[in-house]
């Protein structure tokens, strides 16, 4: 029974990784910036929902109405006045999302003195089993959130306008630009959703965990795990690698050693990363795009 | 009446001239702004309450005290910090500091200056193992946290469950760095000496994303004591996730956190009720067991106008009222002179608001500092060992754990 237990443990984990990877893997496939504060952006959805509750006494279940708009916007903003000026250098990009996660961190430090919140949820904590099978909502949420949220960006990459113009620009962002697509408010728009994406995680992860400040940081490296495991850019790799490091660590952990856990999954990590460097759903080649051409 | 008038006026200038030039400058070193800094800042307010209160009194060997805060959040700000505050503040003695590694360094710059490291708040038990000669520990250390946690588990919890040591078992639970290991091996170590068994001894990282493989694993092990060292963010989310997997231990035993108000948002009174932490000292403990606890908190109160963040102010203050104690039977507040003073220091246990008495070992590590332990009843902290310690009418609640 134990292992029944240990492969809803692990998938619900799975959820939890693929929800925080698939708004980093977005901007990282289409504007190849590797997001170092998509952590701390994860963290501002947590506060969010802290201060929903706060301030309106609001559910983070509800609260999540208002937070993922809210991180929508500041994720435009973020483009528009810090990483837009630098597209022509790639790399100080990078040094900016670098600077805005010790700005984002030292902000909330400064406003909450660091003390340790707790979001309470009236539902969250419930829990429901068959036999030695637990399953808690606020988990269970996370999953079904991060499969809903596959299946409408994957529909909203296919079916839309603006969804072909963010693949078009991931597949060539010269071609797309002489197609008359505008390829800086198409980034604008990725970082948004991306940041959006990442205050969703952070609202429905709120009620799990202890909130600090420097919280984001829990999450970073696995998500980067999942991001190349699964593949840059792909809706399909944040999903399935994502329940792929959830397993994984679940069951490392329990037949194991919980200390051995994340060295194992970064053993899977680099054997993807030698034998199919695209990982498992990118598409051959898109790796190396970013570096072929920045125009 | 003119000739009363200068004189008193003479008096006056004289006293105001002494206090410019011979105020007693302690050097706080304690983390007062990151992540750290809530803890570093109670920790300053114990001291603080401590100087205001000698003030009253007219000061130490008749000079006013002062304390100046040294900003330090790791290693190389203490050693900067100490730098300063004596080059730019002329500090005459240090008090530190409850990260024990900026402890550490901060003591080995003050000692470079010669001047005293008074610590009162870090317990890695390696700093008094160093034996420098300008390092003197008041408070207690990481071994008796664990000599702390066995006896209480030993002395109160196995009666509780209506048991034999030797009939008890135990699962250790730490997080994965030197504080929580070290902690963890002492208590494995006496545990095993009075006939307890130890089902396992697992170790996790704080900032680990999920806990679950941890809380089965223990789950299975199926010990009557889960003790816990770790921080907050992972005694927390551990209590959680045991709740989510239906792990109902019989006894629950924190070390060193789990008694504040962060653990009491996220978990809520009904599930912690009848949770044991050992920790500091608090001030509900009675006037037998700590002489003036009260009159610490209505003190405390009156100055910050809330309940103290957590326990560590009262060993602050405690530890802050002994130096001051020291340098006055030194007459000086010189390294060889406080130190002399010290060793000759013999105050019994239940001297000092924190139930603290002073007598140092050869390695100036004070051997009648304490923790106590804490039971969750009602959404509130109440002291309920050493059995002494507890205020009128304290007795256990839902141990064996019922939920």
């Amino acid at each position: 029974m134990d292992i029944l237990n240990i492969l809803v443990v692990g998938l619900l984990l799975g959820g939890i990784y693929g929800l925080v990877s698939i708004g980093l893997n977005l901007i990282f496939g289409v504007i190849r910036i590797v997001n170092f504060a998509h952590g701390e952006l994860v963290m501002l959805g947590m506060y969010g929902a802290y201060l929903a509750y706060a301030t309106l006494g609001l559910d983070p279940y509800i609260a999540v109405l208002l937070v993922v708009p809210a991180l929508f916007v500041v994720g435009i903003i973020v483009h528009r006045l810090v990483l837009q000026p630098l597209h022509a250098e790639s790399n100080m990009q990078i040094f900016a999302t670098f600077g805005l996660l010790i700005i984002l961190q030292n902000a909330v430090l400064a406003i909450t003195r660091g003390e340790g919140f707790s979001v309470p949820s009236k539902v969250a904590g419930f829990t429901f089993g068959v036999g030695d099978i637990r399953v808690t909502v606020s988990r269970l949420v996370i999953f079904l959130a991060l499969t809903a949220t596959a299946i409408a960006l994957h529909l909203f990459l296919k079916r839309t306008l603006i969804g072909k113009s963010i693949r078009a620009v991931t597949q060539d962002r010269q071609a797309a630009r002489l197609m008359g697509i505008n390829v800086e408010r198409t980034f604008t728009i990725t970082f948004g959703i991306g940041s959006a994406l990442a205050g969703l995680a952070g609202v429905l992860l709120s009620p799990i965990y202890t909130l600090s400040p420097g919280i984001g940081g829990n999450f970073i490296l696995a998500a980067f795990a999942v991001v190349v495991l699964g593949g840059l850019g792909s809706v399909a790799g944040a999903y399935f690698g994502g329940m792929i490091v959830g397993l994984v660590e679940a069951f490392a952990g329990f037949y194991i050693d919980p200390e051995l856990k994340q060295a194992i999954w970064f053993l899977i990590f680099l054997v993807v990363l030698i034998v199919r460097p695209t990982g498992l759903f990118g598409q051959v080649g898109a790796e190396e795009v970013g570096f072929r051409e920045q125009n | 009446m003119r000739g009363a008038m200068a004189a008193l006026c003479g008096i006056v200038l004289a006293a105001g001239a002494a206090s410019a030039q011979q105020t007693l400058r302690i050097g706080a070193i304690n983390p007062y702004s990151g992540p750290l800094a809530l803890y570093g800042d109670e920790v300053a307010r114990g001291y603080q309450l401590a100087v205001d209160e000698k003030n009253s009194r007219g000061g130490v060997l008749g000079r006013k005290v002062e304390l100046v805060r040294g900003d330090a959040a790791n290693p190389q700000q203490g050693i900067a910090a100490v730098d300063q505050l004596v080059t730019r503040d002329n500090v005459d003695v240090f008090i530190g500091t409850y990260i024990s590694a900026v402890s550490n360094a901060a003591s080995d710059a003050a000692l470079r200056h010669n001047k005293l490291y008074w610590d009162t708040n870090a317990v890695a038990a390696e700093l008094t193992e160093r034996k420098l000669p300008n390092f003197i520990r008041v408070g207690p250390n990481a071994s008796i946290f664990a000599d702390t946690s066995v006896r209480a588990m030993v002395e109160m919890i196995a009666p509780g469950l209506n048991k034999q040591p030797k009939d008890l078992s135990v699962w250790i639970e730490h997080e994965d760095s030197i504080y929580g290991k070290s902690i963890a091996d002492i208590q494995k170590k006496l545990l095993e000496g009075k006939g307890v068994k130890v089902l396992g001894q697992g170790a996790h990282n704080f900032r680990a994303a999920d806990l679950t493989d941890v809380v089965l694993r223990t789950k299975r092990a199926n010990p009557d004591v889960w003790l816990l060292t770790g921080y907050t963010p992972d005694g927390n989310l551990l209590l959680k996730t045991s709740r989510e997997q239906g792990f109902k231990p019989p006894v629950i035993l924190m070390v060193g956190t789990g008694d504040t108000p962060e653990t009491l948002e996220a978990l809520g009174p009904e599930f912690l009720e009848g949770v044991f932490v050992v920790s500091y000292p608090r001030p509900d403990i009675s006037e037998q067991f700590g002489p003036g606890a009260s009159a610490y908190l209505a003190a405390y109160r009156k100055a910050y106008n809330r309940d103290p963040i957590a326990p560590q102010s009262l060993t602050a203050y405690t530890g802050m009222r002994i130096l001051l104690e020291t340098i006055e039977a030194a007459g000086s507040t010189e390294v060889e002179k406080v130190r002399a003073a010290a060793a000759k220091m013999d105050k019994p246990l239940n001297s000092y608001p924190s139930g603290f008495g002073v007598k140092f070992d050869d390695k100036f590590q004070n051997t009648r500092a304490i923790f106590t332990v804490i039971q969750w009843q009602g959404g509130k902290q109440v002291t309920v060992f050493p059995p002494e310690a507890r205020g009128s009418g304290g007795s256990l609640k839902n141990t064996p754990r019922k939920q």
